[in-house]
């Protein structure tokens, strides 16, 4: 199909869950009631850090209307966790954060579920609570996990003492390189915790009939989910179905097992169906899953042309009390402390570490806007070092086509310096500005996850088709469009084809709605399917038409003679026996190689494949008296490949960029001494609204990538967040003439960077 | 025993469910709130009061002005009264909250939550504003800086409720402003916030008040700031006295909001920015309402 003939369906199509999201009528989790319910409410740790000496849920059993009362000596001796397995679905000993399920109580009514909950005796041994994740890893402090060595872990992970991994990006010498540089820069950045924070909170109802249990539940990875129910309550996973009905968001904080065991062992408890809908206190304090504060050192070795001859860097992040799905943050951020350069000489270490903070996990692109926020401040320092404008040091070191990576892999096509230059062009970079507005730059990147997948193309007797994915929507209508690309390899129309999606127990299995890989493996899987469709439907048509099959084409609903439309067969016919049916998976592909064997902690970000490339320029407005900060306008220009939908890749950038000035701005956890919450609410804990939100212009430098995503292209959801905070902070230090080193930028942290230029 | 919830559509009715212990509810923007982040527990029994007619008018009187209790946010920024004459009040309703806040959210409703946060008490303040309560006893009204003991305490009796709030017609030459620090631009609360209303007689300060916001347990006059304008000329220097004798008024604290340095530090930048503006606006000078956006910028 043509381009142009592309373009319009997409700029026409409506995303089939959309009216019923707008109107209100759509169904999410909290919606559904089963039949004799039971409500569930858990019963939280009373310490940060303590031992359990006694649980006593004798009293909360004995209120009326109370069906059951679980705790983990009702359960399996199950460890849990995607790189270590470090904890139980409820405590067992050891309460390790604030967040940590005690026990569970499923009643009749909420307000007695409440109420038993709050009657549950539970006898502690305080324990020092270890909040300071850099202080967790200095000689002496006290041990989150004493077992740690003996827990089952994936055999890359380097654990000792409380950093739960250690990893390292190395190439080269970068001591020697930078005793030869002309000039050595070095910075230092702390990023404080954020959350996800997506408006539905989650949700999760429970039910058994016989050995099998249904869960519907708010997740982003309903197969993540299932073997995660599997593995805690020793079930088969083919005894476990999670159905995900519509989706409130979920930016990453969705990921991982959350709940659906527990609630399921108390609707086996309670021998009834038990739900669970959370707080938005809860939705804050008790997941296991927000973006990680991260301390940050860079130190650059440059010569006075530009060139990067070397760079260390020492990370250390704050795991918080347990592994989950988070082992790898530590080096997908010591590969965005190298960014998308050409660097001589690299050194990188991070420093995971196990504290008694709520457990970290991936947020929209895990690491990357924290890290990227750091180095392209220290970059811009870098090139003020030299000085150099720090778009033409940009120009000057960023990876091209044939450059080597931070690990010697050799990059393809990439956009990189493209997407720079049509950047600055976009927000008129160098222009004359007011003395308190000033435009900052940055660029980052983001790999594509490559993952399994699979899919089937139903045709139906009528001609319509049902597309069956394990692929899950998050809301940024990824799966949604997915009847635009059936329909383009058919000759269909988008609106023949009904999705169905995010149960468990019709497709195969799907990493989930994370990663930025939803088109890029799911869109792969179900490509293939519609392939096959294809197939049959040629071969159909050529008996059909006694025509060889060659000479065929699918259009306008019918497949043709080429050349002669009015020889054709309506599809509808060729599928009216019903036989019509496609299978695909694709090929999944490889991770690039490189020169990996210098790094430590190896666990599969070391090389990046087919990255998304990414620089963003956001115009600010400061005002120096109060550091209050305007974010006028940000231009994004990536490189994502081939655009397959442009209306929601736009969008993506569009909710990228805003959700990136509230990390920038606003956004930050704030804990006391001992780990607790400072702000869970949303009064305290800032997004932004629209009212904040700046005029964002989006353009794409289309590279088609080779061998890796569908149609030549990557992904898109991840990477709009990446450079955002990073080109703010770089407007602000314009304007200040000095660095606010801490994010959130909020205005009182503004304002003592200002004070500090000042005096 | 109280019903725990009728819906009384006179004054009398709703005064008698006073008086039998029931508490009062309009927008809910405060109660229901409240209740849901385990703030306060809502009351045992509640009397809505959002359909009582009497309660609901904006009226001019003799150049002053007497808001119902159940004057929304909305309507004072919509009022032209408030408006031209009332400027810092209409500054304030215009960024209480959200559109949502601000479409049920009632000058009732608070005034008698007596935050020390609250946008429009500054205003109100310093316009002279008087609370009139009323109970099946008797009516009295009660100048708000009498009403407001506390953070969420005010000298009413659980019988009264409050029927209006009155305000004094100001003198010819009044422009005011009301400014609060914004983090965000809407679904604000104020961490720091500056109410001047100042009298221009010819090229001279004649007559000022200025009160803070957010920055001691009520909201509050500072006389020290007032004394440092009146009798002036207006001029920067005057405005930067009165504006740091409006900081040395400030009793603040630390919290997750801001640290008291900061808090400190921008009640002298906010005072100053609400004095400037209320000067312009009594010289006939226009500062688009609400002057808190006008400043910070596009």
């Amino acid at each position: 199909m043509a381009a142009t003939e592309t373009a319009t369906t997409t700029d026409t199509f409506i995303r089939p869950d959309g009216k019923e999201k707008v109107t209100g009528t759509g169904r999410y989790t909290a919606d559904l009631t089963l039949t004799g319910q039971a409500i569930a409410k858990f019963r939280y740790a009373d310490h940060p850090h303590a031992r359990i000496t006694r649980i006593d849920t004798s009293k909360a059993e004995a209120v009326p209307g109370v069906v059951a009362v679980v705790t983990q000596a009702d359960l399996p001796d199950v460890r849990f966790g995607g790189f270590v397995q470090d904890r139980t679905l409820f405590a067992k000993d050891v309460v390790r954060f604030e967040g940590e399920i005690v026990a569970g109580v499923a009643a009749l009514t909420e307000a007695a579920a409440v109420q038993a909950a709050g009657l549950i005796e539970v006898d502690y041994e305080p324990l020092p609570a270890v909040s300071d994740y850099v202080a967790a890893m200095e000689p002496g402090a006290p041990s989150i996990h004493p077992d740690l060595a003996a827990y089952e872990k994936d055999e890359n992970i380097v654990a000792e003492g409380n950093t739960m991994a250690y990893s390292t990006i190395v190439k080269g010498d970068a001591d020697a390189a930078m005793a030869d540089a002309d000039v050595i820069v070095r910075g230092r950045y702390v990023s404080d915790a954020s959350q996800g924070v997506p408006i539905e909170p989650r949700a999760v109802v429970a039910q058994w009939q016989g050995d099998e249990v249904t869960i519907w539940s708010s997740t982003q990875v309903p197969y993540a989910a299932r073997s995660g129910v599997a593995q805690t309550l020793q079930v088969p996973e083919a005894n476990v179905r999670i159905v995900v009905p519509l989706l409130g968001g979920g930016f990453g904080a969705k990921c991982d097992l959350h709940f659906e065991a527990q609630v399921a062992a108390l609707a086996r408890a309670a021998k009834r169906p038990v739900k669970l809908v959370f707080s938005r206190r809860e939705e804050f304090v008790a997941i296991a899953q927000r973006r990680e504060g991260i301390t940050m050192e860079f130190e650059t070795g440059v010569m006075r042309d530009g060139r990067l001859v070397a760079r260390k860097a020492t990370l250390i992040l704050d795991k918080g009390a347990y592994c989950g799905e988070g082992g790898f943050l530590g080096q997908m951020a010591a590969m965005h402390a190298c960014g998308p350069y050409v660097i001589d000489h690299v050194a990188v270490e991070a420093h995971l570490n196990y504290t008694n903070n709520q457990p970290s996990g991936s947020v929209r692109a895990p690491t990357a806007p924290q890290v990227c926020w750091g180095l392209e401040q220290h970059m811009d320092e870098v090139a003020r070092a030299i000085e150099m404008d720090p778009v033409e040091l940009r120009r000057r070191t960023l990876i091209e086509a044939g450059a080597e990576g931070p690990t010697r892999q050799v990059f393809d096509e990439v956009g990189m310096k493209q997407t720079l230059e049509r950047a600055v062009e976009m927000i008129g970079y160098g222009r004359d500005l007011p003395d308190d507005e000033a435009i900052g730059v940055a660029v980052g990147w983001w790999p594509c996850m490559p993952a399994p997948s699979g899919a089937y193309v139903h045709l139906n007797g009528d001609g319509s088709g049902t597309i069956v994915t394990g692929a899950q929507e998050n809301g940024s209508g990824a799966v949604m469009a997915m009847p635009i690309f059936v329909a383009e390899e058919l000759g269909m129309r988008p609106d023949d084809f009904t999705v169905l999606y995010q149960d468990t127990a019709a497709a195969n299995w799907d990493m989930g709605s994370c990663g930025s890989q939803t088109t890029f493996n799911s869109g792969r899987a179900i490509l293939a399917a519609a392939i096959e469709v294809r197939d049959q439907l040629l071969d159909a048509a050529a008996d059909e038409l006694e025509v060889d099959r060659e000479d065929l084409e699918l259009a306008e609903g019918t497949v043709r003679v080429k050349g002669s439309p009015e020889r054709s067969v309506p599809i509808g016919d060729l599928a009216g026996a019903g036989t019509i049916h496609g299978k695909g998976s694709g090929d999944v592909p490889d991770a690039p190689t490189g020169d990996t064997g210098g790094c430590v902690g190896r666990l599969g970000n070391e090389t990046f494949l087919a990255p998304q490339l990414i620089t963003q320029a956001a115009h600010v407005k400061v005002d120096r008296a109060t550091g209050v900060v305007r974010v006028l306008k940000v231009a994004a220009a990536h490189d994502s490949g081939v655009i397959l939908n442009r209306r929601g890749a736009d969008g993506q950038v569009t909710g990228g960029v805003v959700m990136g000035v509230g990390l920038a701005l606003s956004e930050g956890t704030m804990l006391d001494d001992e780990g607790r919450q400072r702000n869970p609410a949303l009064l305290d804990y800032k997004l932004v609204t629209c009212a904040d939100a700046p005029e964002i212009e989006v353009d794409w430098i289309q590279t088609p990538v080779q061998g890796a995503g569908p149609r030549g292209s990557k992904g898109v959801g991840e990477p709009p967040q990446v450079p955002t905070a990073a080109a703010i902070a770089n407007g602000i230090t314009k304007v200040l003439g000095a660095q606010v080193r801490q994010m959130p930028m909020t205005p009182e942290r503004v304002w003592a960077a200002a004070a500090e230029a000042r005096s | 025993m109280t019903a725990p919830f009728t819906s009384a559509v006179t004054i009398d009715e709703a005064l008698a469910a006073l008086a039998s212990g029931a508490r009062p509810v309009a927008g809910g923007t405060d109660l229901v709130v409240g209740a849901r982040q385990g703030k306060a527990p809502l009351p045992d029994a509640l009397v809505a009061i959002d359909r009582v007619a009497a309660l609901a008018g904006l009226d001019d009187a003799d150049g002053g002005v007497r808001l119902g209790a159940l004057v929304t946010h909305e309507a004072i920024v919509g009022s032209d009264a408030m408006r031209g004459r009332f400027t810092a009040v209409a500054d304030a309703a215009a960024i209480v909250g959200s559109h949502a806040t601000r479409a049920n959210g009632t000058i009732g409703g608070n005034v008698m939550n007596a935050s020390p946060a609250m946008d429009t008490g500054g205003p109100l303040l310093c316009f002279g504003g008087e609370a009139v309560l009323r109970s099946t006893a008797a009516e009295r009204a009660v100048p708000l800086d009498e009403l407001w003991t506390g953070p969420g305490t005010t000298s009413a009796r659980p019988d009264e409720l409050l029927i209006a709030v009155a305000i004094p017609a100001p003198a010819a030459g009044t422009g005011s402003a009301y400014v609060r620090l914004e983090y965000r631009r809407q679904m604000e609360i104020a961490v720091v916030g500056a109410t001047a209303v100042v009298t221009l007689d010819g090229g001279a300060v004649q007559h000022a008040r200025i009160a803070i916001t957010a920055l001691a347990p009520t909201i509050r006059r500072v006389p020290e700031a007032e004394r440092a304008l009146a009798g002036g000329d207006g001029g920067d220097a005057a405005v930067a006295a009165a504006a740091r004798a409006a900081a040395e008024g400030a009793a603040p604290i630390s919290d997750v909001r801001a640290s008291a340095d900061y808090r400190t530090a921008m009640a002298e930048v906010v005072a100053r920015r609400a004095i400037a503006a209320a000067i312009t606006r009594a010289g006939g000078g226009d500062v688009p309402i609400p002057a808190s956006d006008a400043l910070y910028g596009a």
